[in-house]
C-alpha cells in the first residue's frame, strides 16, 4: 500500500480508531483533531508504514463482526450514509449505490416549459380544505407548492358563510402584494389592508394585515376594548408561519395562536419545516378544536442540483439527475474533482480544507 | 483561476444552455451592484424585440411608481436584461423587478438571501455562491430549511417541467453545507418566546395576576419545555427502579448521613485548611456538565467525557470531545453555554474516557447537532452551605462506627450516590423547565413594579395603563422618556428625530454632519436615560445621523427624496426603511391621545409629514 493510499484509509476510519493507534507511537495524541493525528501517525511510522497499516487493518477486522453498531433511535429516518466503518477497504471507488454518474445530457433532460393544463388542485390542496371544515390546519410543503391556493379558497368558503377572515404575513411588502392579489380576485371591496404605517377598508370581510397587528387587536380585545368584528371572525390564516423560530419576532405568532378567539379557525401556512407534527399538537393542545397536520416533501415542480465551475463548465452536482435526499455524499465525480481542484488553487497554502 | 466566475460569463453560461431566467443569490448588496456595473461594458445585448418588451413593461410599472423612472439602473436592465433587487433598493424598484421577473423580460437577477423568504419570485434556475449568511454581525452556516427556501425559488409551476439549483463556487463557499441542506431534512423550529414589558402590561390588564402562568402555559415554549420535561421524567423513572437496592437501612437517609460521616472523618482534621472558593452559580453549572453534556465553549461546540478535579487548577476541570475528534481538558469556567441535550455515554478511567464505540456515535453525533440547541435553564441557588462547625464538632453523634450496615453503606455509597445525585438534578431540571416561564415573567413585574407602571398588587397604575398601548421594541425606554416629559414641546421633527434614533437597528454606517442643537442635547438625554435603563431593556443604537436625517425630512417640506438621499451615504432602501418604521413608531404614540393629547398631536403631524414623496407613492 502506498503512503497515500494508507493515509486515504486512515482518513475512512472514525477518530477512536486513529486514538488507538496512536496509543504509544503519538505523544499527547488525545490533544489532535483527526487531520492532525494522521499526519502524526504517518510521520511517526515513516520508517515502518507496514507495521502501522497492519495494526490498522487488524483494528479494521476487529470491528468488523457487529457489522452495523445500532444506531440511537430518534434520528430521523432518511438520515445521512454509513459511517465510514461501513466501507474499510480502499479503492472502492465512490461510496454507494454502483451506477454510473448521470450525464450533464441526461441531467438537462426535460428542461423546458410543460403543455398548458387545466388548473386541478392537488390531493393535498383538497385535504387541507377538507379538514378546515372541523378543525385547526397546519399546512408544511415546499416552497412554491401552492399554499395561496389554499388560504384563497378557505377565505372564499369563510366569506359564502358570511364569517369575516384575516389573513397575516410576516412582511409588509408581501401583504401589500396580496392584497392586490386578493383585491383581484374578490373585488376590491371586499378586501382591506392594515399594517404598521398603512389602512384601508378596514371594514372589509376579508382582512390582510401583519402578524404584529393581528396580535395589538386582540390584545385590544382581550382587554375590553372590543372590536366587534371578532365575534364573526371565522378564519384566521397564517402565512409563513415558519416565522414562529424567528428569534425577534417569533413570540408574536405565538401571542397571535394563544389569543385566537376559539370560534376562529386557525390555519396555518409553513414552508417545510422539520417537526410540523409538533406545531400540530401543540395546536390541539390549547384550542378546543384539534388540529390536522397536512404536509408533505415532494417538490411539485422536481429540482436538479449542478456545479458551475469558475471556467464556465457546468456539470451535474450529484451521481444521479434527482437530488439524492439523505445522501449528501453522492457527488458527481465531476463535480467532486472540480470543486477539490478549485479549493486546491484558490486557498492560501496550508489553510486546512473543510 | 478567479476566484468566482464572473457575471458576463455567468449570465453567457446560463443563456447558453437555456438555464434563464435565473436568481443569482450574492453574499451582499454590494457583490449585487457590482454584477450590474460589470454589465458596463459587455457587449451581449438583447435583441431590439425583447428590449422594447422590458421597456413598456416598465412604463406599466412607472404609471404607478413614478419614482422607478430615475432609476439609474434602467439603461442596463434593459439593454442587457438582468437586474439588481435588493434591501437597499427601493420597494418601488423591487416591484418593477419582481413584474418584469412575472412576465418573463428578464433572463437574471442579482439578489440577496432576504428574497428567499415569502416573495413570489420564481425562476427556472437559482444561483447559489454562499453557504453562510450575515446574520447579527457575524457569518453562519446556511440551515437545511435556508438552503432549501433558496433553492426552492428554483422551478415555475406551470412554467417549468424541471427547476435547477447550480451552485458556483467562490471563497469561502463550503460545499459541504450546501449539499448537506440540499438533501437533507429541514431542522425542528423552536420556540423563540420572549417576555416583552408590553406583554406582561397587556396580559395583566386583561386577566388577574393568579391566571396568567395558566396563559403561558399554553405557550409553544411552554410545550417545547414540557416536552423535555416529560422525557427527564422518564429517565427519573429509572433512576427510580435503579435506587431500589438502595432503600432505606438502619438509618432511613443512610447515603445523607453516611456522606457527612464520610466528610467529617476527611475533614477534621484539615478545618483550617483554605477551602477552594467556587461561586455558586459554578457550583450548580458543574452539576450539569456530566459525561455526554453538549456544552458550548468560546471556540465551538464540545461533549463532555468527564468531569474532575486538578490539583494544579483552581477551577473543576472537564475533558471535552470536539468535533475535528480532539479531546481538550478545559476549565469548568470556560464553559459558555449548557445545552439540553445529552448523550449517552459512560465514563470509563482511562482515555477516551468512554468505549471506543460511545466515542466514534460521539464524534458523529457532533457533526450532525443541529446550529440552535436549547439552552438549559439552570437555577442558582441563594448560597451553598459548607458543613457547620457544629457538625463537625459533633463526630462523636455519628452512629456508623458502630453501625451493622456500615460495611454496606461504605461499599454501596458511591454508586448510590450517584444515582441520587442524578435524580437531584433531574429534579432541579424539571423544576426549572416547569417554571422558567413564569420566573421570566414575575422579573418582568418587579421592573414594571419599581418603575410604577404596576402596582405592588400587580395592577396597572396610571401610567401602566397609556404604557401597555406602546407594544413595540423598546417600549421601556419610550415610556420612561415621555414620563419624563423629554418631548413636552418638542416639535413634529424633533420627536421624529428621537424615535428614528430609537426605531433604527442598523449598524451600517451612513453620514450626515450636521445636527441640530435641539435635536443633539435631546439625543443626549435620550442615550443617558437608555444607558440608565440598560439593566432592564438594551438600548438602542441611538445614532445621531439617523436621527438628523429623519429630523430634516419633517423639517423641510420642500425637501425631495433625491435631496434627502444625497445628504447621507445610506442606501435609498435603508432609508425608506427607517422613515417607514419610524412611521410605525409614531403611529403607536399615536394612540396615546386620550392620556397625552399634545404628544399625540405632535405624532400625527410627524406622521402626515413623513407620507411624502416615495412614501405616499407607495402602499
Ligand atoms: N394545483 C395546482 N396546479 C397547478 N398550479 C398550481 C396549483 N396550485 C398552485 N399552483 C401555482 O403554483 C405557483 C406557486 O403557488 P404559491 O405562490 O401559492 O406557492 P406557495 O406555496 O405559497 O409558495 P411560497 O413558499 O413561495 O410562499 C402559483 O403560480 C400557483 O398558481
Ligand atoms: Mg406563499
Amino acid at each position: 500500500m502506498t503512503t497515500d493510499e494508507l493515509e486515504q484509509l486512515l482518513a475512512q476510519q472514525p477518530v477512536a480508531v486513529l486514538h488507538r493507534l496512536a496509543r504509544g507511537r503519538v505523544h499527547r495524541h488525545f490533544r489532535a483533531g483527526k487531520r492532525r493525528l494522521i499526519e502524526l501517525l504517518l510521520q511517526h511510522s515513516s520508517q515502518n508504514l507496514a507495521g502501522l497499516e497492519s495494526d490498522l487493518q487488524t483494528l479494521i477486522a476487529e470491528r468488523q463482526p457487529p457489522a452495523q453498531p445500532a444506531r440511537s433511535p430518534g434520528r430521523a429516518a432518511g438520515r445521512a450514509p454509513a459511517p465510514p466503518s461501513k466501507q474499510p477497504l480502499p479503492g472502492g471507488g465512490e461510496p454507494g449505490i454502483g451506477e454510473p454518474a448521470v450525464s450533464l445530457a441526461a441531467w438537462l433532460e426535460g428542461l423546458g416549459v410543460p403543455a398548458p393544463q387545466p388548473f386541478v388542485p392537488d390531493p393535498w390542496q383538497n385535504e387541507a380544505l377538507r379538514a378546515l371544515d372541523d378543525s385547526d390546519v397546519v399546512v408544511s410543503v415546499p416552497t412554491g407548492s401552492g399554499k395561496t391556493y389554499v388560504a384563497v379558497e378557505a377565505a372564499r368558503r369563510a366569506m359564502e358563510d358570511n364569517r369575516t377572515v384575516i389573513y397575516t404575513s410576516p412582511l409588509k411588502a408581501l401583504s401589500n402584494t396580496k392584497f392586490t392579489e386578493f383585491s383581484r380576485i374578490f373585488g376590491s371591496d371586499k378586501v382591506g389592508i392594515l399594517t404598521g404605517d398603512r389602512q384601508e377598508n378596514g371594514q372589509a370581510p376579508l382582512l390582510i394585515m401583519t402578524t404584529e397587528i393581528l396580535r395589538n387587536l386582540l390584545y385590544d380585545a382581550a382587554s375590553g376594548e372590543i372590536d366587534v368584528r371578532l365575534d364573526t371572525l371565522g378564519l384566521v390564516i397564517l402565512d409563513e408561519s415558519q416565522y414562529l423560530a424567528d428569534p425577534e419576532r417569533g413570540v408574536v405568532w405565538e401571542e397571535t395562536i394563544i389569543f385566537c378567539p376559539s370560534q376562529a379557525r386557525l390555519l396555518l401556512l409553513s414552508a417545510s419545516i422539520g417537526n410540523p407534527q409538533d406545531i400540530a399538537d401543540w395546536l390541539s393542545s390549547i384550542r378546543t378544536t384539534p388540529c390536522r397536520l397536512v404536509r408533505h416533501s415532494k417538490r411539485t415542480v422536481p429540482l436538479r442540483a449542478g456545479y458551475l465551475h469558475p471556467n464556465g463548465k457546468l456539470v451535474p452536482l450529484f451521481k444521479t439527475a434527482a437530488i439524492p435526499h439523505g445522501h449528501p455524499t453522492h457527488l458527481h465525480p465531476e463535480a467532486k474533482r472540480l470543486f477539490i481542484e478549485y479549493e486546491e488553487e484558490t486557498l492560501p497554502s496550508g489553510r486546512p480544507r473543510r | 483561476m478567479p476566484p468566482s466566475i464572473h457575471p458576463v460569463d455567468l449570465i453567457a453560461s446560463l443563456r447558453q444552455k437555456h438555464l434563464t431566467p435565473a436568481i443569482v443569490f450574492l453574499t451582499s448588496r454590494r457583490a449585487c451592484d457590482e454584477a450590474m456595473e460589470s454589465f458596463d461594458h459587455a457587449d451581449i445585448v438583447l435583441p431590439p424585440a425583447r428590449q422594447d418588451a422590458i421597456a413598456a413593461a416598465l412604463e406599466r410599472v412607472i404609471a404607478q411608481y413614478p419614482s422607478v423612472a430615475e432609476h439609474p439602473l434602467i439603461p442596463t436592465v434593459q439593454r442587457i436584461g438582468v437586474a439588481a433587487h435588493h434591501a437597499g433598493h427601493l420597494p418601488s424598484w423591487k416591484i418593477a423587478i419582481e413584474e418584469l421577473m412575472r412576465q418573463g423580460c428578464l433572463d437574471a437577477v442579482f439578489a440577496t438571501t432576504t428574497l428567499a423568504a415569502g416573495v413570489d419570485f420564481p425562476a427556472r434556475t437559482v444561483v447559489i455562491t454562499q453557504s453562510s449568511i450575515r446574520k447579527a454581525r457575524d457569518f453562519t452556516d446556511l440551515t437545511v430549511g435556508e438552503v432549501q427556501q433558496i433553492a426552492g425559488r428554483a422551478g415555475r409551476r406551470g412554467k417549468d417541467q424541471v427547476g435547477f439549483a447550480v451552485v458556483t463556487p467562490s471563497p469561502y463557499i463550503d460545499l459541504g453545507v450546501l449539499t448537506k441542506g440540499l438533501t437533507g431534512h429541514p431542522e425542528s423550529i423552536d420556540s423563540q418566546f420572549a417576555i416583552s414589558y408590553a406583554m406582561v402590561l397587556n396580559l395583566l390588564k386583561a386577566h388577574p395576576h393568579e391566571q396568567i402562568q395558566g396563559i403561558l402555559a399554553k405557550s409553544f415554549a411552554q410545550f417545547q419545555l414540557n416536552r423535555r420535561a416529560e422525557s427527564l421524567e422518564r429517565k427519573l423513572d429509572t433512576l427510580h427502579v435503579q435506587m431500589e437496592p438502595f432503600g432505606p437501612r438502619v438509618c432511613t437517609d443512610w447515603i445523607t448521613q453516611w456522606q457527612t460521616f464520610d466528610q467529617v472523618r476527611r475533614q477534621r482534621p484539615q478545618r483550617h485548611q483554605v477551602h477552594r472558593q467556587e461561586s455558586p452559580e459554578l457550583s450548580a453549572r458543574f452539576h450539569f456538565m456530566t459525561p455526554g453534556r453538549v456544552v458550548g465553549l468560546t471556540r465551538g461546540r464540545g461533549i463532555v467525557l468527564r468531569q474532575y478535579r486538578s490539583k494544579g487548577q483552581k477551577n473543576p476541570m472537564i475533558s471535552v470531545l470536539r468535533p475535528d475528534g480532539a479531546v481538550t481538558e478545559c476549565p469548568a469556567t470556560t464553559v459558555a453555554d449548557i445545552f439540553d441535550r445529552v448523550f449517552d455515554c459512560e465514563e470509563t478511567s482511562a482515555f477516551p474516557w468512554c468505549s471506543a464505540a460511545a466515542f466514534d456515535e460521539l464524534c458523529y453525533q457532533l457533526t450532525e447537532l443541529p446550529t440552535r440547541l436549547p439552552i438549559l435553564p439552570i437555577l442558582v441557588p441563594k448560597d451553598s452551605e459548607p458543613l457547620s462547625d457544629a457538625i463537625v464538632q459533633s463526630m462523636g453523634d455519628f452512629p456508623c462506627p458502630t453501625c451493622p450496615s456500615r460495611p454496606a453503606c461504605q461499599k454501596d455509597f458511591t454508586i448510590a450516590h450517584r444515582l441520587r445525585q442524578e435524580q437531584h438534578r433531574h429534579i432541579k431540571s424539571i423544576q426549572a423547565l416547569r417554571a422558567s416561564l413564569w420566573h421570566r415573567f414575575q422579573e418582568r413585574v418587579e421592573v414594571l413594579q419599581k418603575f410604577g407602571y404596576l402596582s405592588p398588587s400587580s395592577q396597572l397604575t396610571e401610567d401602566g395603563e397609556w404604557a401597555r398601548l406602546i407594544r413595540i421594541d423598546h417600549s421601556l425606554l419610550i415610556t420612561e422618556l415621555i414620563r419624563a416629559e423629554a418631548f413636552t414641546g418638542a416639535d413634529p421633527a424633533l420627536l421624529t428625530g428621537i424615535m428614528a434614533s430609537i426605531a433604527h437597528d442598523d449598524d451600517r454606517p451612513g453620514a450626515f454632519p450636521r445636527i441640530s442643537t435641539g435635536l443633539s442635547s435631546l439625543l443626549g438625554q435620550v442615550r443617558k436615560l437608555a444607558e440608565s435603563l440598560s439593566p432592564y431593556e438594551d438600548p438602542p443604537l441611538l445614532r445621531a445621523d439617523v436621527a438628523a436625517l429623519a429630523e430634516r425630512w419633517i423639517a423641510d417640506p420642500n425637501l425631495t427624496w433625491i435631496g434627502l438621499c444625497r445628504l447621507t451615504t445610506m442606501a435609498e432602501g435603508d432609508i425608506y426603511r427607517l422613515l417607514a418604521r419610524t412611521l410605525e413608531f409614531l403611529s403607536q404614540i399615536h394612540t396615546l391621545r386620550a392620556t397625552h393629547p399634545g404628544l399625540a398631536d405632535s405624532a400625527s403631524k410627524a406622521i402626515a409629514l413623513i407620507r411624502r414623496g416615495v412614501l405616499e407613492e407607495l402602499p
